[in-house]
């Protein structure tokens, strides 16, 4: 039996985006059963990463569950759109990283979630270096 | 099994080990324990003081007794000794004649035997006074009514334990089950929650990015804002201070009983050895407090001043430096900084770790000589890099801007202020 998986896709071809910019794309299921599924959470979010502890915000989030009335069809791509904020942008310094990500969390009723996430870029700060020795 | 809930955390890069929901429940259940002990705390307050108090102000009746005997009750304690004033007193009550030992309704102990006394003169044996009578309960009678209010500070501790205990809990319960997202966005707010594609929501403009409110609220002389130091020296100066005090008073008492010993002819080689590293660190401390001292005492104040905030990159600033202080300089300098700052905890101690990412020189002179009676001014230019990242800020981790002034100065210690500035994100469209 396939192991049931989810995919991504974010529109445009570098996945990179200016704040206020709308990020949009959609993401799809495979040898998934609708029946499996207890909740689908949709989030565009940034986190930490590097020597400090992690820190995650989300900017935008949503719980589809069986019971609403625009429940995924499993056989088409689902929708979405966000409009992107003004900070804080993509960061990649020496010991703290700033990523953002579209992550897609499918919540079956028994067993583990499965998760898929993409990275994207918001902002064009460019790699930082160390100034010491 | 041991995969599914991993009771220690161990953080691998950018990916953590451990058990959420073994955290969440063992939260749960600490919360729990607490919120629990709490309410149990409250109830003892309530039935053993405040109900009790209550009834024998609103609800026992007056009455009178003779008095026939008197004393000083005590609990022996350890070293101390905890007492109460008991007098003996005879009422009748529907036909029935009542001897019982009583004062107020508490019946508690305290220490000090004299006040204890001082009561008891209060009351001749033989003579009639009145008392306040349980109407369910004629064998409980009190000779003193009122509210004893330090008893109400009990309330303190189990309350906290109630309010810590109780908002854990919540907290724990809102979070059990919920994904990290779910709870991040929870937590953010309940208006926030399914955002997508619906309009007329209010955010944050510049989330993350600190506010800086404090930087803009005093107007400079010579240009538009004068900036805050970071840290003020007589601060610095007042926490060496304190830890001087502190340490040379541990000193002190460990060099007498070393030194004690010594002299007894008692030498315990293992406490001189520490008395004498002790002694290291308090000289140590000493140098530092006299630098410190210098440096306060000796350099006048720094200010700086901008022509506008916050920044943005790719802009250019003028600054104004104001160094007074009668002082030869080797050299004054000011440098624009980007300092990344990172939390974490190792076992239960929190460390801090900052790495500079920009220090570009903004200003320099060398050989300089500032006179007593006017303070050495000069302004200058700062650009914000173009590609410079904003100011940020989140529970763990900071990237923050400043401007600093370096300070060499002859035939004293260097110095050093800085200067927080805040660097917002370059306006969108631009």
């Amino acid at each position: 039996m396939t192991e049931p998986r989810a995919f991504i896709r974010v529109d445009g071809t570098d996945r990179a985006f200016s704040p206020g910019e709308t990020l949009s794309g959609e993401y799809r299921f495979e040898s998934l059963s609708p029946e499996s599924v207890k909740a689908i959470e949709v989030s565009i979010l940034w986190c930490t990463q590097g020597k400090g502890d992690e820190d995650m915000e989300v900017h935008d989030f949503r719980r589809l569950s069986p019971d609403d009335s625009d429940w995924v069809d499993f056989e088409h791509p689902k929708y979405f759109n966000t409009t992107l904020p003004s900070s804080p942008l993509s960061y990649d310094g020496v010991i703290l990283k700033i990523r953002w990500y579209v992550r897609v969390r499918v919540i079956l009723k028994r067993g583990k979630d499965i998760v898929v996430e993409t990275p994207f870029t918001l902002g064009d700060v460019p790699t930082a270096k160390s100034v010491e020795l | 099994m041991a995969r599914n809930f991993r009771v220690y955390l161990k953080k691998r890069g950018s990916r953590r080990t451990g058990s959420p929901a073994l955290g969440i429940i063992g939260e749960a259940v600490f919360f729990s324990l607490l919120f629990l002990a709490g309410c149990v705390g409250l109830v003892c307050v309530f039935a053993w003081f405040i109900i009790p108090e209550w009834r024998a102000n609103h609800e026992f009746i007056r009455h009178a007794c003779r008095v026939l005997d008197k004393r000083v009750a005590e609990i022996p304690d350890g070293d101390s000794t905890t007492y109460r004033p008991e007098i003996q007193i005879e009422y009748e009550v529907g036909g029935e004649t009542f001897h019982i030992w009583t004062y107020d309704i508490c019946g508690t102990y305290s220490s000090g035997r004299v006040d204890k006394e001082a009561v008891l003169e209060n009351f001749q044996v033989g003579k009639v006074y009145p008392c306040w009578y349980d109407p369910a309960n004629p064998s409980k009678a009190v000779l003193v009514r009122g509210y004893s209010w330090l008893l109400w500070l009990f309330l303190i501790l189990p309350i906290s334990f109630v309010l810590i205990g109780g908002g854990g809990l919540i907290h724990a319960v809102l979070h059990l089950g919920k994904s990290a997202e779910r709870s991040a966005a929870t937590t953010k707010g309940p208006l926030q929650l399914e955002l997508f594609e619906r309009e007329g929501r209010k955010k944050t403009e510049l989330p993350k990015v600190p506010t800086g409110a404090d930087m803009t609220n005093s107007p400079g002389t010579k240009l538009a804002y004068r900036l805050p130091i970071g840290t003020a020296p007589a601060w610095v100066l007042f926490s060496i201070a304190m830890a001087s005090l502190i340490l040379t008073i541990v000193w002190a008492v460990f060099m007498v009983v070393v030194i004690g010993g010594h002299l007894k002819g008692n030498v315990d080689w293992t406490a001189s050895f520490f008395a004498f590293v002790l002694t290291t660190v308090v000289l140590g401390m000493f140098v530092l407090l006299i630098r410190q001292l210098l440096i306060t005492a000796g350099i006048g104040p720094t200010n700086l001043e901008i022509s506008d905030h916050p920044l943005y990159p790719g802009s250019t600033y003028r600054v104004f430096l104001s160094q007074s202080g009668k002082q030869t300089m080797k050299r004054l300098s000011v440098l624009l900084m980007c300092e990344e700052v990172a939390r974490y905890r190792q076992g239960t101690d929190t460390r801090t770790e900052k790495r500079k990412v920009c220090e570009e020189n903004v200003f320099e002179k060398e050989n300089l000589e500032i006179g007593g009676s006017a303070p050495y001014e000069t302004d200058c230019d700062v650009v914000i890099p173009h590609a410079a990242m904003h100011s940020f800020k989140s529970d763990h981790n900071e990237v923050n801007w400043s401007l600093v002034v370096f300070g060499d100065v002859d035939r004293r210690s260097n110095y050093k202020r800085t200067f927080p500035v805040i660097v917002h994100p370059k306006p969108t469209g631009n």
